[in-house]
């Protein structure tokens, strides 16, 4: 461990892109966790659909995101999509491709609440008048959402970290500032653990968040 | 002119039928008890008339309109038939209040403070106002069923029918539950109601509808059905169980 003075001075002139780094991850963890949170509620939506080739495309869909890798995805439509004339940006394939694939997962945890409900609750409802998008709207979803709740926010936890793996896509967020840093200085072990710590930082915020979030949405009886 | 007239009703899952030839007759201001054993059909049938199951053959009129029509508007005939289950199936994410409420809001169209205001009233007609606040899960089983009787009554139903409601009830409870239907027949609610606790159809009705592998075999006096019936299933079903009850 020696070459601290030169680390930190490396540090400190590098800050503001490093900063910039950081937004970015924020930026696209944010985005990309509203955005497969509400995908991911389409996907729930229609897997309960009542026409069975629906939910098989559903059930096809989930499936398939769930047992690819990220990175196959990204890079696929990184660097395979151009060959067939379609270039997007870093950001937008980021964008996409999380989407696509947290959805997957958000949808998973979803379908998995509902096989807790009380399906008399939904007969219930059915023989009151309700409609199908009604019972979804009024019924299933605020009970599955509450259910869900620890599973989402850990989803939101699992976009912040996967976010770095966005830097094989040229998209330069902290962690690929943080490779620059290590190559200025080859001070890796310094560099990736400033990484580390500042990740473990942010996750411990968002932990904070996701108890209080659990603590407002908890009702009595509602299992959890 | 019969509030509810079911002919010749059939219902088959399969090979299996459920219900055969089944024909009830519900007038206006009435209470009426179906019994059997479980298993008999009797939850079937209550299902067939808001159709949450489609009946296999027969018809079933309510205000002698033919509800298997393809004009009729299901979820309109649902609403004009309050529904209360053996379980209560109260949505375990809303207060008692909000399960009056919500069809109220969402079915009926009506503001906040009307739908609060007809709830409320509904709830203090079954001494359950205090207990607006609480959830499913903090109220006993019979406050369950007073919330799921004002769900229904809050929507103003022809009818109102009842699947084995005191089932899920401690036993000492039959009483309570049969004046309270007393209570509400009296005020002129229309009552269908399966069950097969001869308790309860003892305090509540003279005469029962007796159903067994969806056949009404009789439909009689609990007196009669006990000591002189010809069929000795039937004498045994109503004999045996009201010496142990």
């Amino acid at each position: 461990m020696n070459g601290w003075s030169g680390f930190q001075r490396d540090l400190l002139e590098q800050m503001p892109l490093i900063l910039a780094g950081l937004r970015q991850t924020l930026q696209l963890t944010v985005i990309i966790s509203v955005t497969g949170f509400f995908f991911g509620l389409v996907v729930f939506y229609f897997s309960n659909s009542p026409y069975r080739w629906v939910r098989s495309l559903i059930r096809g869909y989930i499936s398939f995101f769930i047992g690819t890798p990220l990175i196959v995805l990204l890079f696929l439509m990184y660097y395979g999509l151009p060959q067939w004339g379609l270039k997007l940006s870093p950001f937008l394939v980021a964008v996409i491709g999380f989407t696509m694939n947290v959805a997957a997962y958000n949808a998973a945890y979803l379908t998995t609440a509902r096989n807790g409900l009380d399906p008399s609750e939904i007969e219930s409802a059915r023989a009151q008048g309700f409609g199908r998008g009604q019972i979804f709207r009024w019924i299933t979803l605020p009970q599955v959402l509450r259910l869900s709740v620890p599973a989402l926010t850990n989803q939101c936890i699992g976009n912040l970290k996967d976010s770095s793996v966005a830097f094989l896509i040229q998209y330069t967020e902290f962690f690929a500032r943080i490779q620059e840093l290590a190559a200025t200085n080859f001070q890796f072990f310094k560099a990736y653990l400033l990484a580390a710590a500042v990740y473990l930082g942010l996750v411990s915020i968002l932990v904070l968040v996701a108890r209080q979030v659990e603590k407002w949405t908890r009702l009595p009886g509602l299992g959890r | 002119m019969a509030l509810i007239k079911i002919r010749d009703l059939v219902k088959k899952f399969g090979a299996h039928t459920v219900l055969d030839g089944v024909n009830l007759d519900l007038q206006k201001g009435e209470m009426k008890v179906v019994m059997g054993p479980s298993g008999c059909g009797k939850s079937t049938l209550l299902r067939c008339i808001n159709r949450l199951v489609e009946p296999t053959s027969g018809t079933i009129l309510v205000r002698d309109q033919d509800i298997m029509g393809a004009e009729v508007d299901v979820r309109a005939l649902r609403q004009s038939i309050g529904f209360v289950f053996q379980q209560f199936a109260l949505y375990r994410h809303l207060t008692v209040l909000g399960n009056v409420m919500l069809g109220l809001r969402k079915l009926r169209g009506m503001s906040r403070a009307e739908a609060e205001a007809q709830a409320l009233f509904q709830l203090n007609h079954l001494e359950m106002a205090a207990h607006r606040d609480k959830y499913p899960s903090q109220i006993s089983g019979g406050q369950k069923q007073r919330v799921a009787i004002a769900r229904a009554l809050a929507m103003d139903p022809a009818v109102v029918v009842f699947d084995e409601p005191t089932s899920a009830l401690d036993p000492v409870m039959v009483r309570e539950v049969a004046d309270l239907f007393n209570r509400l027949n009296r005020e002129g609610v229309t009552l269908l109601c399966v069950t097969h606790d001869l308790a309860l159809a003892r305090h509540i009705a003279n005469r029962v509808i007796f159903l067994d592998q969806g056949v009404i075999r009789a439909d009689d006096t609990l007196e009669n059905l006990a000591k002189h019936h010809p069929n000795d299933q039937v004498r045994v079903f109503f004999g045996e169980k009201e010496g142990q009850s």
